[in-house]
C-alpha cells in the first residue's frame, strides 16, 4: 500500500486504467465511460477498482466498484474512502 | 496451510466463506491483475499465484499440505479451440508440477459436469460414468475432459476431483452461468436449445470442498447437482417468476449450436456478450441427468433448493446495482 493525497490520485489512477484498457494514459479524460470509451468491460472495470484499493489501502466493497461508470466516478470514490468512511 | 488457487473468483468466495465457518483460514491465491475486492473486505490472506507464472505457484505453495484448484481455464467464448486447449493445459501442468515440488499431499481440483458421461441405460449419471477420451462437443467439453485427466493422471499426489454442475448464486460477478440469470431480470428470455441442465448453488460447491478438504479418505471423483431439470421448463418457471409473457420455444441441437457459434464471431468483433454461448449450448444439448447423491451421504450435504438460491442470488444482483423489482420476486 501507498500512501497518497487527493491530489496525487488522479494521475496514479489514469496510469492504472492505460494499464487495462487500449488508451494512453495522457488521452483518458475524466468524462470518460470505463466501458463504453476506454475498452474496458465489467470484469476489468472491478479490476480497476480493486487495483486502487490495494494501491492506496481503500476499503471499498463491490458493491461501490460496480456502480462506477466514468474515471470521475472511480477518482470519486476513491477520494471518499481517502478522506474518511464513505 | 491450505492454498486456493482462484480464490478472488465466484466459488472462490463462496469457498472462503465456507471454510472461515469450518474455522479453516487459507491462503488465498490471485493474480495480480484481478478483483480481490471481496478478498479485501474479508481481511483474507492474499498472495500472488498466477498460472503462467510458475515461480508465483512455487512461492504460494510453499508450506501448505493442501491445494484447491479453481482457477482452471476458463474460456469465455468457444471461438478458438486449438488456444484454448494448449493454455489450460500449460496451466494444468504448471499447477501439478508446483504441487509436486512442493510436497503437496492432496489436490483438490474443481471440474464441471461437462466430463461426465451419460449413463448406457435411462438412469442418471453417476461418479463412475466417464468418457474415454475427450467427447468432441465443442472447445469447453474438450478442455475439461483433457485437464480433468491430466489431474487425474497424477501420481505424485493425492488428486480429488469434484465436477459441479453450472454454479448459481452470489458472486458471479463474471457472469458464467449467471449470465442466464442477468437476461432474465432484464425480462429476456435467452434463446436456448432442448435438454438438460444441472445445477447447484455455489454455497454448496464451498461446503463440498472443505469436506473434500478435511475427509480422511475422499473418493477420487465427486459429483455435484442439487437437480437435473429441463432446461426449457425451468426457463418457462423463471419467465413466470420475473413477470415475462413470451417464453421463445426450444431450438433444436443444431439450430442452438448454429446460433451460439454465429452470436460468438459476433460477439468478438462487436466487444460484446453473446445471446448465448457455445458452452451453454453443449452443457445442455448435452447434459446428462446427474445422480449426485455420493456427496449427500458422503458429506452430509443438503443442496440447497432453486428457492434458497434464487433468492440470494437476487439480493446479491440488487446490491450489484440491477433492477429487481419486488413483485417479479413474490411468486
Amino acid at each position: 500500500m501507498t500512501p497518497v493525497s487527493p491530489t496525487e490520485l488522479q494521475p496514479r489512477m489514469m496510469k492504472m486504467i492505460a494499464e487495462l484498457s487500449i488508451i494512453k494514459a495522457d488521452l483518458i479524460r475524466p468524462e470518460h465511460r470505463l466501458r463504453e470509451d476506454l475498452g474496458m468491460d465489467s470484469v476489468s472495470s472491478l479490476e480497476l477498482i480493486s487495483m486502487l484499493a490495494e494501491e492506496f489501502g481503500l476499503n471499498i466493497t463491490v458493491e461501490e466498484a460496480s456502480q462506477v461508470v466514468t474515471v470521475d466516478g472511480a477518482l470519486e470514490l476513491a477520494r471518499r474512502h481517502l478522506t474518511g468512511p464513505a | 496451510m491450505i492454498l486456493i488457487l482462484g480464490a478472488g473468483g465466484f466459488l472462490g468466495i463462496n469457498l472462503f466463506d465456507a471454510m472461515k465457518l469450518e474455522g479453516l483460514s487459507p491462503r488465498c491465491g490471485r493474480r495480480r491483475r484481478s478483483n480481490v475486492l471481496a478478498l479485501l473486505q474479508r481481511k483474507a490472506t492474499l498472495i500472488e499465484a498466477d498460472l503462467d507464472v510458475p515461480a508465483t505457484l512455487a512461492d504460494a505453495m510453499r508450506g501448505c499440505r493442501t491445494v484447491v484448484h479453481l482457477a482452471g481455464h476458463y474460456p469465455r467464448l468457444s471461438t478458438d479451440p486449438a488456444g484454448t486447449l494448449a493454455a489450460g493445459l500449460r496451466q494444468t501442468r504448471s499447477v501439478l508440477e508446483a504441487a509436486a515440488q512442493a510436497g503437496i499431499e492432496r489436490l483438490v481440483y474443481v471440474s464441471s459436469t461437462a466430463t461426465v458421461a451419460s449413463a448406457p441405460t435411462d438412469r442418471a449419471s453417476t461418479e463412475q460414468h466417464t468418457f474415454a477420451q475427450a467427447p468432441g462437443f465443442g472447445a469447453y467439453h474438450d478442455l475439461k475432459w483433457h485437464m480433468e485427466h491430466l489431474v487425474t493422471s497424477e501420481t505424485r499426489f493425492q488428486t480429488v476431483t469434484l465436477c459441479p454442475g453450472a454454479c448459481l448464486g452470489a458472486h458471479d460477478w463474471k457472469m458464467g452461468t449467471s449470465a442466464i440469470l442477468w437476461q432474465l431480470l432484464k425480462g429476456h428470455v435467452p434463446p436456448h436449445p432442448e435438454g438438460v441442465l444441472s445445477w447447484v448453488d455455489a454455497v454448496d460447491v464451498g461446503r463440498a470442498i472443505v469436506a473434500l478438504i478435511t475427509h480422511p479418505s475422499p473418493p477420487s471423483r465427486v459429483l455435484l447437482a442439487a437437480e437435473s431439470l429441463d432446461f426449457h421448463g425451468l426457463l418457462v418457471r423463471l419467465a413466470a417468476r420475473y413477470g415475462i409473457a413470451h417464453v421463445p420455444p426450444a431450438l433444436t441441437a443444431r439450430e442452438a449450436v448454429t446460433l451460439a457459434d454465429r452470436e460468438e464471431a459476433l460477439a468478438t468483433t462487436e466487444r460484446r456478450r453473446p445471446a448465448i454461448s457455445r458452452e451453454i449450448v453443449d452443457l445442455i444439448v448435452h447434459g446428462p441427468r446427474i445422480d449426485a447423491s455420493l456427496a449427500t451421504s458422503l458429506f452430509s450435504l443438503q443442496y440447497r433448493s432453486l428457492e434458497q438460491t434464487l433468492s440470494q442470488f437476487e439480493d446479491w444482483a440488487r446490491r450489484m446495482g440491477a433492477s429487481v423489482p419486488h413483485w417479479r420476486t413474490a411468486s
